[in-house]
């Protein structure tokens, strides 16, 4: 496991009577891609500002490569920033702005001007130096931004969601790219995002924010399949929820008693949250449920359930079931394939599941 | 239809004042060179034939160049010292939050609505208390305590047009403070700046209260001109004068709007400066 390049530990940032960060704690690795995931007001620009030395943390320590930041200016931190804004310098050209940093460096002018012109080569705007930087198309001056940040060779590079402002073809094209780029340069990315595709595609790591807290920092994976939370559960992805009880706690496996599904036995790791309690809930994904179409398709547990609401898309449909006994409908997405029927409203369906899909949370 | 004729008269209307309006704004203004070239010591129409013998005596008239030379000194100190107060006024008050920011800067802009008459006896009132000499300098105070608000309102726009990020930006490049104030904020800022330095010294150059109460034996442009008019036969020479100094104003406010432009184009920003010309 690599080391990690920035350790935090309980950075609280307060303004006012707003707490911003409440206590943040975790580890980033050095050469990863990280990602800050949460909802709007959730502390996630406060917590980049605070790592690149735009706000001072209220209490609590922001370790980066083995340093403490305490009262280190932003520019003496080896951490680099792209801004939501992308923040160009509009009097100066493309090279120049690229440049900039470099100046107040002990760089010879030839060397400079061959560093500006790999940085744009890396961000595929070759030639486009001598250009006016107020004459840039938007994705060109993200690129611009990218390329400004990156020359400066940072330990870490923190980006303030830096997609969020182009259309949605271009935004998934700079995925693609900013995880190549990240790839070649082996610089830490830190990303700020909104938008928990964006950071489930991208990110090696992710941490889950809300109300200035990390909720949950784990890989894609885990996240989406072992969420610690029904509020992190919730916000990657949709889940259906059941109510269950815990009959028996056998240290390797949970013995429950879930709504409408019955009796069930669950490896301890489906309970990464460590719920304790007897009244618990499950989650299970649209995509773990399956309707059972024809008598030859079986699944390790089967359930008689009617179909309330069924959407079409083209590649898939989405079902609303209602499970006997349970108000709230649950959600299944199918696959159309080759023959598959369709189902409606009112139609009788059995739904196959297995244990090993769901998930105990609190 | 009955809409469209009744916006056509109204509009119409509307011409006839806005035309009467510049009319009486600008005649007098047109008589200057008018009588400047006008050959008689009268100012009366019909006009007696061309002159340009009162131009002549204004290149002979020694202490009309001393004062102009004042006027230039105090003007040229006064606006260079009311934009550098009015640059520390602006970024501190577009920038940060302080106890008491309201009221402060609700102050500094005081000079704005108080009548002139009031801040040059009040001033003249400290200065004889303080036992100091009537100077340019006095002058110069005077103009700089009335000149600081309109610097101030001009810069505090350029300043609060500039997105904080590009500040942010440059220190994230390993400039200092010093460094991104030079690099980065003045140069956006610029315009503003020269707005700020171009209304300035107007406001200098053609301020008569302050300068007549503050002025010791030096005078300036205004109160020299003042003191002419006693002379009926210098009237004409005082209307030269005039026109010089019109021509001077249209050219400099003509090369402050070329210098916004030119900015504007260059960021690509229309109207970055906030500035007034
Ligand atoms: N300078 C500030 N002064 C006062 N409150 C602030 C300041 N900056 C942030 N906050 C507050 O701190 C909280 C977290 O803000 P932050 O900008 O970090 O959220 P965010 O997760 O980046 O949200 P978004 O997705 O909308 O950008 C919010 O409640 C916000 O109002
Ligand atoms: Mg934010």
């Amino acid at each position: 496991m690599a080391a990690p390049i920035i350790t935090l530990e309980k950075v609280e940032k307060r303004f006012g009577d707003v707490v911003a960060l409440g206590g943040v704690s975790g580890e980033i690795r050095a050469g990863e891609f990280f990602s800050l995931l949460g909802p709007s007001g959730c502390g996630k620009t406060t917590l980049l500002r605070c790592i690149a030395g735009f706000e001072d943390p209220t209490s609590g320590a922001i370790i980066l490569d083995g340093k403490h930041m305490e009262g280190v200016p932003a520019n003496h931190r080896p951490t680099n920033m792209v801004f939501q804004s992308y923040a160009i310098f509009p009097h100066l050209s493309v090279a120049e702005n690229v440049g900039y940093g470099l100046k107040k460096q002990r760089i010879s002018r030839a060397e400079r001007a061959q560093r500006v012109e790999e940085a744009l080569a890396m961000v595929d705007l070759a030639g486009y130096g001598h250009r006016a930087s107020h004459a840039l198309s938007g994705g060109q001056r993200q690129r611009v931004a990218l390329a400004r940040a990156l020359v400066m060779r940072p330990k870490v590079l923190l980006l303030d969601e830096p997609l969020s402002a182009l259309d949605k073809k271009l935004r998934e094209q700079m995925q693609v790219e900013l995880r190549r780029l990240q790839r070649a340069v082996g610089i830490t990315f830190i990303l700020v995002t909104h938008d928990q595709e964006e950071a489930l595609t991208m990110s090696d790591r992710i941490a889950v924010m809300f109300g200035g807290q990390i909720a949950q920092l784990d890989t894609p994976q885990n996240l989406y399949r072992r969420p610690m939370s029904r509020q992190v559960a919730s916000f990657i992805g949709f889940m259906n929820f059941l109510d269950a009880e815990i009959r028996a706690d056998g240290g390797h496996s949970i013995d429950l008693d879930v709504a409408a599904l019955g009796r069930v036995e669950v490896p301890s790791s489906q309970r990464p949250g460590k719920p304790n309690g007897r009244k618990v809930s499950v989650g299970i994904r649209p995509e773990m449920l399956t309707i059972l179409m024809t008598d030859s398709e079986t699944a390790e547990r089967e359930i008689e359930a009617e179909v309330v609401d069924a959407a079409y898309y083209g590649d898939m449909t989405y079902y609303d079931v209602r499970f006997p006994g349970v108000a709230e409908p649950a959600q299944i997405s199918m696959r159309n394939t080759a023959g598959r029927r369709i189902l409606e409203a009112g139609d009788r369906a059995r739904v196959g599941w297995s244990s090993e899909s769901i998930v105990v949370l609190d | 239809m009955s809409g469209e004729t009744g916006t056509h008269s109204k509009g119409t209307g509307l011409r006839v004042y806005a035309f009467a309006y510049l009319l009486f704004l600008y005649a007098p203004v047109a008589l200057l060179p008018i009588f400047a070239f006008n050959d008689s010591q009268i100012i009366a129409f019909p006009l007696s034939g061309f002159t340009d013998r009162w131009f002549g005596e204004l290149w002979e008239a020694e202490p009309l160049h001393e004062s102009l030379m004042n006027s230039l000194f105090v003007g040229i100190t006064s606006s260079v010292l009311a934009t550098l107060l009015g640059i520390c006024a602006a970024r501190a008050s577009t920038r940060y939050e302080f106890p008491g920011k309201k009221p402060m800067m609700g102050f500094v802009m005081l000079p704005l609505v108080l009548p002139e008459i009031i801040v040059g006896v009040a001033m003249i009132n400290i200065i004889v208390q303080l036992g100091m000499d009537l100077s340019l300098w006095t002058v110069i105070l005077g103009h700089v305590l009335i000149c600081t608000p309109f610097a101030i309102a001009i810069l505090s726009a350029a300043f609060a047009s500039l997105d904080r990020s590009l500040e942010e930006a440059s220190l994230d490049l390993g400039e200092t403070r010093m460094g991104t104030f030079l690099r980065v904020t003045l140069p956006l800022v610029m315009p503003g700046i020269v707005s700020s330095l171009l209304i300035c010294f107007t406001i200098s150059l053609d301020e008569f209260i302050i300068a007549f109460f503050l002025t010791g034996a030096d005078t300036t442009l205004p109160v020299y001109i003042w003191g002419q008019l006693r002379f009926p036969g210098r009237l004409p020479s005082v209307f030269a004068l005039g026109t010089l100094m019109l021509l001077a104003s249209l050219l400099l406010l003509t090369l402050g709007e070329y210098f916004r432009r030119r900015s504007a184009r260059k960021t690509g920003i229309e109207h970055t400066a906030g500035g007034l010309v």
